[in-house]
């Protein structure tokens, strides 16, 4: 691998026999049951599941804004037990402040850690021009489109340098297109700006298009069914036979898990 | 019951001790202040209990305004119900005629823009002046601030019809009288329905100022005369009373909403 | 926002209701029986042309426009910034919203023109009651908007930001401030006008001076030419009043007005 940063073997995200139920007041409703997970530095993971399933479960107990029922999540060394900068959240809503401009967005987690205005700007700057918004500084959210809200959320996440990027199905809003265009957009980005990802999706092509490993999710309670691995050379064409074939079989254990 | 929806019960029970000690704190303060500091004379600052004796001796004492409470209170419902009743009842069909029709927007618009930024209160002069002090010259008063608020919210109402709606109602062959009351007065009636409360509110706040200024009955009157008196428990007898009338009117129209709207209320 | 085109039809049909009703005023008082007792069009526009120059007991128009406006605008800032504190603090404290609830339910459903007649008593008939009333006409419309924008602030955002790393404070500053102004504008436009019709009210209750006063006097000496002047220029002001709000609404909320 030419880039800095390639998969080191190091475990940054640890889930130790994960379990989560929600209880509310009529009942209790188990989401997450006994799921351990390693995840190595700079790797690109895809949870690929049915579409209710505890997903977003997942990306919010690594993110710490759920805590687990039972076992412990471990970032970098570390138990979760809180929201924190070291991870950075991609919504699916994107969840842009609507107050802030695009680089109020960006610069959003900086400003938050006390950095001088300069380097803030500098920084923000970097990552606007790194997603392709160079010129939309001063834009409202709701002047963009929603691929551009996207790519602020990205690069919003980036700017704040977390250890763990975690993408929670952030191009399921957009269409088919736009969607495309988004994936290879991201790769690129990723190619060029080595992180940890964990990302979210029930879009098979998308999953493999992305992915160095793929684990597949049952239905709730969720529970990891199997993982494959992706070793195809990027940017991946999705028409390659080989890409069609993972595609395939991912979809039928999938499938199973009905 | 599980732990969650004990402990939210839990919740519940105690912040609902703070309120009412909350409450209770606001009543003991204003008793501490009047009855047991004296901080202003009786007159100008009644205690709780003062408010209370005179609440009850009102119910059946005539003096010192002219009228028991129950007088007061039927004097300043009629004057107000009947102007409400009349602004509601012009005002709707002519805000759904401003939007519907293009011809009567163009020409009423202009005419209405010039009225509705005067102030109700800034009325009562010239209806007293036109139409004396007696029941007319309120219910005119009334049924401006009443008018005003339903004209603008059944405009909007009508406004916000979508042309789809209207569409599929075309390709059914409907009629356009048909579609004015199959599609668009019902997507109006949730606005038309905020006309109707808000209108009621600034209602029954300019009945206030109309019996303030003009009259010699009804609850404004009563506030009125009692400040020559100095007697302020009576106003704030009165005050209670026009606050309480107030709120059984918002929640009387909330469950005629409710039954009449379907489909949610729009927020 | 719709744009506004400068339409033809439009704007002659505009001329011409306008027309009319000049018309038919100018009509009524003069042909008809009306004239006993309301002035024409050409006497309100005399008047209203020389109370410029006239002072009307002491002071000309503009003088009475600048007492009251005074008023509104001491009770209405004042009130204003009391009520986002406390509708703030309902919408994002269960404590606040326990202890001043219950307080604020209930005497909520008083008109600001109810008291009056407490406040005079009170405050005497000066100034300092005139700047309470307005602030009682302001106050319920901005706490009540402040305390359901605040309880409507999308927690989505509050958890972005807390991931991102944001200290409780800059929350509150940075997310929470921000998301409730749009909520906030549109009950301080609820308000101003709300306070300016408090004044109005007020002043006509015991007032010397103040465009209440004026119509007031107008009524009392049996002279509807003044009132109406007075309605005009109320009208107007009360017009431009909005309109300065709506302005200064969208500068400050330019991120959530919708362009199509």
């Amino acid at each position: 691998m030419e880039h800095h940063g390639g998969v080191t073997g190091k475990n940054i995200i640890s889930l130790q026999n994960v379990s989560k139920t929600y209880i509310s007041e009529h009942k209790t409703n188990e989401v997450v049951r006994d799921v351990s997970l390693d995840v190595q530095e700079n790797e690109f993971v895809v949870l690929f599941g049915p579409g209710q399933c505890g997903k977003t479960t997942m990306i919010n107990l690594i993110a710490g804004l759920q805590l687990p029922t039972e076992g412990k999540v471990i970032v970098d060394g570390k138990e979760v037990t809180a929201p924190g900068p070291d991870r950075g959240v991609v919504y699916q809503t994107t969840a842009l402040f609507p107050f802030c401009t695009v680089m109020g967005n960006v610069e959003f987690g900086p400003k938050s850690q006390g950095m001088k205005k300069e380097e803030r700007r500098k920084k923000a700057q970097y990552f606007i021009d790194l997603v392709g918004l160079t010129g939309f500084e001063k834009s409202f959210p709701n002047r963009l489109s929603g691929g551009m809200r996207q790519r602020v959320g990205i690069a919003r996440a980036y700017a704040n340098d977390p250890k763990v990027m975690l993408m929670d199905e952030p191009f399921g809003h957009l269409d088919a297109q736009t969607r495309y265009m988004m994936e290879e957009e991201l790769e690129k980005i990723w190619e060029k700006e080595k992180r940890t990802v964990v990302f979210v999706t029930n879009n098979s092509e998308e999953a493999v298009y992305l992915a160095d490993r793929i684990i597949i999710l049952t239905n709730t309670p969720t529970h990891i069914k199997h993982e494959v691995r992706v070793d195809l050379p990027r940017p991946r064409q999705y028409s390659d036979p080989e890409f069609l074939k993972i595609r395939r079989e991912i979809e039928e254990i999938c499938d199973d898990t009905l | 019951m599980n732990e969650f929806a004990k402990e939210k019960r839990r919740q519940k029970i105690k912040f609902g001790i703070v309120s009412i000690l909350s409450l209770c704190t606001f009543f003991g303060v204003w008793y501490l202040c009047s009855a047991v500091l004296h901080l202003k004379p009786d007159y100008v600052l009644p205690s709780p209990v003062q408010v209370v004796k005179a609440f009850i001796t009102k119910l059946n004492t005539k003096a010192p305004d002219g009228a028991t409470l129950g007088g007061h209170i039927l004097a300043s419902l009629k004057v107000a119900l009947s102007g409400y009743f009349l602004g509601a009842i012009v005002g709707i069909p002519l805000g759904i005629a401003m939007a519907w029709f293009r011809k009567v927007d163009m020409f009423v618009t202009p005419l209405f823009d010039l009225i509705r930024p005067v102030p109700t209160i800034a009325w009562i002069p010239l209806m007293i002046l036109w139409f004396g002090i007696g029941l007319g010259a309120k219910a005119a008063i009334i049924f401006v601030s009443a008018f005003v608020p339903c004209v603008i919210n059944a405009y909007a109402g009508i406004k916000q019809t979508k042309p789809v709606n209207l569409w599929v109602a075309q390709t059914f062959g409907a009629s356009r009288r048909e579609m004015l009351f199959t599609v668009a007065i019902p997507t109006a009636l949730p606005l038309i329905f905020t006309g109707l409360r808000i209108s009621l509110g600034t209602a029954w706040m300019t009945l206030c100022a109309a019996e303030m200024l003009a009259s010699n009955r009804g609850l404004g009157y009563m506030i009125q005369l009692n400040r020559t008196l100095a007697r302020a428990d009576l106003i704030v007898v009165a005050m209670l009373t026009i606050g309480v009338i107030g709120t059984i009117f918002t929640v009387g129209l909330d469950a005629l909403e409710k039954k009449f709207v379907k489909g949610g209320r729009r927020r | 926002m719709k744009k506004k085109k400068f339409d033809l039809e439009r704007t002659l049909y505009a001329v011409l209701a306008i027309g009319c009703f000049f018309l038919l005023w100018w009509f009524l008082t003069t042909f008809t029986a009306v004239k006993e007792t309301t002035p024409g069009p050409v006497a309100v526009l005399k008047l209203l042309g020389e109370s410029f120059f006239k002072p009307i007991g002491g002071k000309v128009i503009t003088g009475h426009l600048l007492t009251s406006l005074r008023r509104v605008l001491v009770g209405f800032s004042v009130a204003t910034l009391i009520g986002i504190i406390l509708g703030i603090a309902m919408g994002t404290s269960r404590w606040a919203e326990a202890i001043i609830k219950p307080i604020f339910e209930l005497l909520r459903p008083i008109p600001p023109i109810a008291w009056i007649s407490l406040v005079i008593l009170f405050f005497g008939i000066g100034e300092t009651s005139k700047y309470i009333l307005c602030g009682i006409g302001a106050f319920t419309n901005v706490t009540l908007n402040a305390y359901t924008g605040a309880q409507n602030v999308d927690p989505e955002l509050i958890g972005c930001a807390r991931m991102l790393g944001t200290s409780e404070r800059d929350i509150f500053f940075r997310v929470i401030l921000p998301s409730c102004t749009p909520q906030i504008f549109a009950g301080m436009q609820v308000a101003l006008s709300t306070s300016w019709m408090a004044v109005l009210a007020a002043e006509m209750v015991g007032a010397q001076e103040g465009c209440g006063w004026m119509i007031q006097r107008g009524s009392d000496t049996l002279n509807i030419t003044l009132v109406m002047v007075g309605m005009i220029v109320i009208g107007i002001v009360g017009m431009l009043l909005a309109a300065l709000m709506r302005t200064i609404e969208r500068r400050l909320c330019s991120w959530n007005i919708m362009e199509e």
